[in-house]
């Protein structure tokens, strides 16, 4: 049998989560957290000690090489046992820890997939601004450790867009909002083709909500044990959290009605096993409205999202911006704060009707020129919209042979992987 | 993780979610293939969500296998066996699969720990149906028995169009494993890694263990195989199975270890290939470094979080950065 008879392996490396499954199916088999502890008394001394160190090792039975685990497995192992170190290989949806990320997917593959990378063509994602160079490094991986047959690194906001192929008529223009953990790109993209010169990049994302939401809850004195306060800032922030439409109005809500509105966590102290409780109230739409008004989370950068998703569009070709305006399509987890999209399309609304309102004015106001349509896209996929596009891209035919196979890797070498066709099942 | 487990995380998983959480009862259907081919199809509908339908495809048998309506022998009872009431095997299998099964859920033990235990089982089905012949094999060994109505050699499949060999006798079991692999590269490590294991095997700690053996060329065991079967650009490695290895609980370990010899080499190839290549940009790095110190000295670029520009990533401050 072919590889290619099979399905393909659809991999999303995000800062945050790894999205792992099989081509075809509708949901990642795992959503786990890129995250690897490894055991840094082993690779401290390889590095000398050659092969004595190797046989005390060995004697010692220990297999220090595969004395790793990712995922949540990671998590727990690092907590219970300070062997381990946790190694995060993406930052800011670049990998940069290329042993802990090979480390990773060779987890990623023989432990939970648990299927043999040679008989599987494989789609990775990258960030969009990613360097060639990386993308190479990539293909080394690929090809050399895990002898893939076939492989294609899908820019993720092009596959975002590619999850809205089965739902409806497959629309390839638009712009994607990917909100993730640990990067936001806004990304315009008219027939399948990225616009290079028009991704805006936005300097807060998930991770930052969440590191907001623990600073308050510290600053309001709630009681937490340190060591856990940012994963609980994550869980309020998960279940809590909504958007408001104005904040000053919400303010006035939570103080009318606190017993409506205060949410309650209740964790368990790791060292102690006793309980404890804090409450949540202002958090809970003070972490999203980091978007849009960013001066109150960071000092040196206050420009609302809303704004650069104008500004984004604005920048590209005349022609292309109404129907970007028409299709503002959502991906990532942090994007399914509840309302996000409410409130992003009714602010990019704003900008754009000051901006129609203001040009008819400066033309004598007699003619009305025809309001822009502003529509941003939500669908209950979309915290792995980047995932389900490369599921649903990889099923088409024209995928196989738009893979760099491992017969052209052997020819000309890891170069092979700095550009990746965009083909046809893209449109 | 040294050896995999027997077990398949992603049917574990989706079991134990519907139990969980049995108001988000929603219709399911997806599929997953693992190592060697055997691929599974999952589905739950919304009107019945207690009842999943479970179908698993085998790796095609080469010819000298034959196979019991679709199935290798004993599989039938095994599985009768190891899932009881719980289980109702539909005839014909869905198209493509070797096995449907429809599994009742709602007839799992109310006890958490004989639940979870038949959770493990189910996601086991690997083991159960694959792992039959060897088991029906190895039970009558620990009694000193040989099963009945086997030939000498009994052939079993664990890849696709490839099989491994046993020939049972009463005081012992010699299994036989021809081993090939595709890549040129992954010949030479296998083969490497098969001789150090044979080492291995002689090292003080290890005298309980199965003897084991590796050879270039076919082992006399192999004489009446069919001459197809006994090429392997990775020699041959020969275990012995005696009573006391398969007593009691032991039994089932050295089944599903038997049964994933290939797929165990294979993927410590793969891991070594992997720690060469930390190894390799590890000296990549070092020599880097004597080069820069020997450039005259320039202003150093600073370096720009959070994105890095089209320079090459370098170990050190990668390993720096995820520190932070
Ligand atoms: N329901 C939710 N409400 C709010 N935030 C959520 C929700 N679900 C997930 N998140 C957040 O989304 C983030 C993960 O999103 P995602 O998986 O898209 O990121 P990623 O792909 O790992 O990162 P990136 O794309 O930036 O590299 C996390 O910060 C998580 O806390
Ligand atoms: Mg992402």
């Amino acid at each position: 049998m072919d590889a290619a008879d099979r399905p393909a392996v659809v991999i999303d490396n995000g800062t945050g989560y790894t999205k792992i499954g099989f081509a075809g199916n509708v949901e990642p088999c795992f959503i786990i957290p890129t995250v690897v502890a490894v055991n840094e008394s082993f690779s401290k001394d390889s590095r000398g000690s050659g092969k004595g160190n190797w046989l005390a090792q060995h004697n010692a039975g220990v297999m220090a090489d595969l004395d790793f685990f990712i995922g949540d497995e990671a998590l727990t192992r690092c907590r219970s046992s300070s062997v381990y170190n946790l190694s995060y290989p993406i930052q800011h949806g670049q990998v940069d820890n290329w042993d802990s990320m090979e480390r990773f997917w060779q987890q990623c593959i023989f432990n939970y997939l648990r299927c043999e990378p040679e008989d599987h063509y494989f789609l990775l994602t990258e960030s969009p601004l990613t360097p060639p160079e990386n993308r190479e490094y990539t293909g080394e991986i690929m090809f050399e450790t895990f002898n893939v047959p076939g492989l294609y690194i899908g820019v993720q906001p092009v596959l975002a867009l590619a999850a809205g192929y089965t739902t409806s008529k497959c629309e390839m223009t638009g712009v994607v909002v990917d909100v993730g953990h640990g990067a936001t790109h806004i990304v315009p993209v008219a027939e399948g083709y990225v616009i290079g010169g028009s991704i805006k990049s936005f300097p807060i994302a998930g991770r930052d909500v969440t590191l907001f939401i623990q600073q308050l809850l510290q600053e309001r004195g709630e009681h937490m044990p340190p060591e856990e306060s940012f994963e609980v800032a994550r869980r309020v922030k998960e279940m809590f959290c909504y958007t408001s439409s104005d904040i000053l109005k919400e303010y006035g809500k939570h103080d009318r009605e606190p017993s409506k509105y205060i949410k309650h966590w209740t964790g368990i102290k790791p060292k102690t096993g006793a309980p404890y409780n804090c409450d949540v109230g202002y958090e809970r739409f003070l972490g999203p409205e980091i978007f849009f008004n960013p001066e109150i989370y960071s000092s040196d950068f206050n420009t609302p999202l809303p704004t650069v998703v104008d500004s984004c569009i604005q920048s590209s070709a005349i022609d292309t911006r109404r129907a970007l305006y028409k299709n503002i399509v959502l991906s990532g987890g942090t994007t399914m704060i509840k309302d996000f999209h409410k409130r992003l399309q009714r602010d990019v609304k704003k900008i754009v009707d000051a901006r129609t309102d203001a040009s008819d004015a400066r033309h004598g106001g007699d003619v009305k020129s025809k309001p822009v349509e502003v529509n941003v896209v939500s669908h209950p996929i979309q915290s792995f919209a980047v995932w389900f596009g490369g599921s649903v891209l990889a099923c088409t035919p024209e995928f196989y042979s738009a893979c760099h196979t491992k017969a052209e890797y052997e020819e000309y070498g890891g170069s092979i992987c700095r550009a990746n066709p965009v083909f046809k099942g893209m449109y | 993780m040294i050896l995999l487990p027997s077990p398949s995380r992603f049917l574990l998983q989706i079991l134990q979610s519907r139990l969980q959480n049995p108001e988000k009862a929603v219709e399911l259907d997806c599929h997953s293939v693992e190592f060697d081919d055997v691929r599974y199809h999952i589905q739950f509908s919304v009107k019945n969500p207690q009842s999943m339908l479970l179908s698993v495809s085998l790796p095609t048998p080469p010819p000298e296998i034959v196979f019991f309506s679709g199935l290798p022998f004993g599989a039938i009872e095994a599985i009768k066996g190891a899932y009881g009431v719980l289980v109702q095997i539909l005839d014909p299998p869905k198209d493509g699969y070797n096995l449907t099964m429809k599994l009742n859920l709602s007839k799992l033990p109310p006890d958490e720990e004989q639940r979870h235990a038949l959770l493990v089982k189910i996601a086991s089905v690997r083991e159960v149906v694959l792992g039959a012949p060897i088991r029906i094999i190895l039970k009558h060994l620990a009694s000193r028995k040989v099963a009945p109505d086997l030939d000498r050699l009994v052939a079993l499949v664990h890849r696709p169009n490839e099989s491994f060999f046993l020939v049972p006798q009463a005081e012992k079991v010699t299994i036989v494993y021809p081993m090939r692999f595709k890549d040129s590269v992954d010949v030479v490590l296998a083969t490497s890694f098969l001789q150090e294991f044979v080492e291995a095997r002689r090292t003080a700690g290890l005298n309980n263990a199965p003897p084991c053996q590796w050879s270039s060329s076919p082992p006399m065991d192999l004489r009446e195989a069919p001459p197809h079967s006994v090429t392997a650009n990775a020699g041959f490695v020969t275990f012995v199975i005696f009573p006391r290895h398969v007593e009691g609980r032991k039994l089932d370990r050295v089944v599903w270890s038997l049964l994933t010899f290939h797929a165990y080499v294979s993927y410590h190839v793969k891991c070594s290939e992997g720690f060469m290549h930390t190894r390799m940009r590890r000296r990549v790095e070092s020599l880097i470094q004597v080069l820069d110190r020997a450039k005259p000295e320039v202003e150093k670029p600073k370096k720009s979080s959070p994105r890095r520009s089209f320079k090459r990533l370098s170990l050190k401050d990668a390993r720096a950065n995820s520190n932070s």
